[in-house]
């Protein structure tokens, strides 16, 4: 079980002070699935962004703590007492993710010339190698100081090919791409390079299915998606909490994926705040009455 | 600008070298009146905005760089049984006729200094002929500079339809603070036929390079070059293609990685002669550290040169801020009847391609790595010599590697 815990969280823009979030507060545990939805420019992907680490913002107030339980990462990785919640803060972007912290993006970079294939299998040995050495004990520091500096001299080849082999990762994407029913094509292209919008985002889903994130903030997964890959999309997102226990927090403009992912608790964000929180029927009385009506509920003003 | 002239360089010295080769009298005429010309020439062409030349060549110290008796090299010259390839003097020997006609038609012995400081000089050089029909792959020219400076020669024939795949290599066997490499390569494609010359230049990051690559096109002719540059502190590289047949092709395809204090002047022309003709110009460099790097390229559509098409584009990417990419394309048409691009651009790391990846868990060194190598794809997808491919594709990973964070 894992938990991401936002508590007070202040945020601006780091060129510029335009404060964007102004004290949000918001749990997503294992196994729940968040919605969090408000009108545009209200601090929602500002959130998802902080929450990864981009360096963009800056964080000026509050804490994003994750908190792990004993087994979160299986019987190979022992998580002592002292090492169960981490400040994500003062963490870097690659530490969050080998924590388990996934972000899919409402805009995911195109990367012309790394294939799909290439950069998965190096992200998901790269997280395993990361996350041994974040819950390395302390008699390993010893280790860690002998071969610091160049694990291979930089003349000789390439490092060797990391915990998940080229065969056995090739298993494991065929696996998932069927699940997802991508076509298999999609493992030699280059990172969403010429993708079309739904490709992304189904792209989005496969890279969490792969790297099996604890909490998962998914910015407009959404957006722009023609039915059926809407449909793709949302069974995707149903077997990252079914299968894998991941926790979801979904940010839409939309009601509509709800339909297909039912969320346990829906947030309403209005200027850089949580303004509301509620269960599933919060979302449909949006869709009917728009972010007015919260706001005059909140605020009292329309 | 008047350039300095040698006062160490003698006409004693040029008669040596020629008679060292048993060369023909026409021969030694040239290379003599090179060296009378050095007085009256200039350095080549670079660009030169108000106040400053892009590459600087007249700081350069040829006084007491070039060393032209003692020239030394390690050289393999290797290719199929049904294709000539010729050390110099075994050319001379063996096909004066051929030499006659062709040696300095394509590249003009006196076009600025340094191609006459290298005619007037060279000792060493290939000659590759392709005999009419004949398909040849894996012709290799191998140099391997031991002295202070070495002045090559390669010429490029092809018959009518045949077709030769060459890749020639310079690297540095003996060490010293400063040398120079000079090096000219003439290609002369004869109708229907296909060159395609790959060149993959590692010398010490001490020494300096003057190279100059071009070719002639006859009618359906294609020529390809892969021109990449690796090694010295400071190369001056021109690669160019003339089209003169109808309907003759060519692509120029560029790949430099400069880090350190390592200058690179890169120019890539064609000139569009006649009806039908069709080229491809793709550069991309990476600069490094206080690494400087000058591209110019030329898209020449001549009076007579109907239904063409040129295309061009280069990119350069810094990964530090104290380096320095100028790119200048040019496009020049006076025939209506073309269709052409050139563009160019230079630009860094792209913050959000990098934490796109860094938040996939791959940590920011490796992502950049992933990224540079991702840069060089679309000119390793041109290159079709699989060694010269793998080659540059080692060399910037090893290059990467090097890089203290």
């Amino acid at each position: 079980m894992a938990r991401l815990e936002l508590n007070n969280l202040h945020a601006e823009v780091a060129e510029g002070d335009e404060k964007i979030l102004e004290g949000v507060d918001l749990e997503v545990e294992s196994g729940e699935i968040h919605a969090l939805m408000g009108p545009n420019g209200s601090g929602k992907s500002t959130t998802a962004k902080v929450i990864a680490g981009h360096p963009a913002y800056e964080v000026t107030e509050g804490e994003v703590l994750l908190h792990l339980e004993e087994d979160e990462f299986g019987d190979e990785i022992e998580i002592d007492e002292d090492q169960r919640s981490w400040n994500l803060l003062e963490l870097e972007p690659n530490e969050r993710a080998a924590l388990g912290v996934f972000l899919a993006f409402q805009y995911p970079a195109e990367i012309e010339g790394v294939t799909m294939t290439n950069f998965l299998r190096t992200a998901l040995n790269a997280k395993i190698e990361e996350r041994e050495e974040l819950f390395e004990d302390d008699e390993g520091e010893d280790e860690e100081e002998e071969d610091d500096g160049f694990e291979t001299s930089p003349m000789e080849g390439p490092a060797d090919e990391g915990e998940v082999g080229v065969a056995e990762f090739q298993q494991i994407l065929q696996e998932k791409m069927e699940q997802l029913d991508m076509d298999e094509r999609f493992a030699q292209r280059y990172l969403n390079a010429g993708f079309s919008g739904g490709e992304k985002k189904q792209n989005e889903v496969l890279q969490a299915a792969i790297l099996e994130p604890s909490i998962a903030v998914l910015d407009e997964i959404d957006s722009g998606l023609d039915i059926d890959r809407l449909q793709d999309v949302s069974d995707g997102i149903n077997a990252l909490r079914d299968e894998q226990g991941t926790g979801v927090l979904q940010i839409t403009h939309y009601q509509r994926i709800l339909d297909y992912v039912e969320p346990d608790h829906v947030h309403v964000m209005l200027d850089g705040q949580i303004a509301k929180s509620g269960g599933p029927e919060l979302a449909a009385e949006l869709e009917d009455k728009g972010y007015d009506w919260v706001r005059e509920e909140v605020y009292g003003t329309a | 600008m008047s350039t300095q002239v040698h006062a160490n360089l003698t006409e004693e010295q040029v008669r040596q070298i020629s008679g060292d080769l048993d060369e023909p009298e026409w021969l030694l005429e040239t290379r003599l009146e090179a060296l009378e010309a050095l007085s009256d020439l200039d350095m080549p062409d670079v660009i030169r905005t108000p106040g400053r030349d892009w590459t600087n060549l007249h700081e350069l110290d040829f006084e007491s760089l070039v060393d032209p008796l003692n020239a030394a090299e390690n050289k393999d010259q290797i290719g199929p049984d049904e294709v000539e390839v010729l050390p110099w003097a075994e050319a001379v020997s063996e096909h004066e006729a051929l030499l006659k006609e062709q040696f300095g038609s394509v590249v003009d012995p006196q076009e600025n200094y340094l191609t006459a400081l290298s005619t007037a000089l060279f000792s060493t050089g290939t000659v590759v002929y392709v005999p009419e029909g004949v398909d040849a792959e894996d012709v290799t020219i191998r140099t391997e500079q031991n002295s202070r400076s070495l002045f090559n020669y390669t010429l490029v024939v092809t018959e009518e339809s045949s077709s030769v795949t060459i890749l020639e290599r310079q690297s540095t066997g003996e060490k010293q603070d400063e040398q120079y490499y000079s090096g000219i390569v003439e290609v002369v494609a004869g109708e229907n036929s296909s060159v395609q010359y790959g060149s993959l230049q590692n010398l010490s990051e001490d020494a300096y390079n003057f190279s100059l690559k071009r070719g002639d096109a006859d009618t359906y002719a294609t020529i390809n070059w892969i021109e990449v540059n690796l090694g010295t502190q400071l190369t001056k590289s021109g690669v160019s293609t003339e089209l003169n047949g109808d309907s003759s092709e060519t692509q120029i395809v560029g790949a430099f990685y400069g880090h350190n204090d390592q200058h690179f002047d890169i120019d890539a022309k064609v000139w569009h002669k006649a009806e039908h003709t069709t080229a491809d110009l793709v550069t991309r460099g990476v600069t490094d550290d206080v690494a400087r790097s000058v591209y110019e390229g030329v898209q020449d559509v001549g009076r007579e040169a109907w239904d063409t098409s040129s295309y061009q584009r280069e990119n350069t990417l810094m990964l530090s801020d104290e380096s320095e990419a100028d790119a200048s394309p040019k496009l020049i048409i006076n025939n209506h009847d073309t269709e052409a691009s050139h563009s160019a651009t230079v630009g860094q790391i792209d913050q959000e391609d990098l934490l796109y990846m860094t938040s996939r868990g791959v940590d920011p060194r490796a992502a950049r790595n992933m990224l540079v190598e991702g840069f060089f794809v679309p000119v390793m997808e041109e290159i079709a010599v699989d060694e010269l491919r793998e080659d540059l594709e080692e060399l910037v990973a090893a290059r990467l590697r090097e890089r203290s964070e």
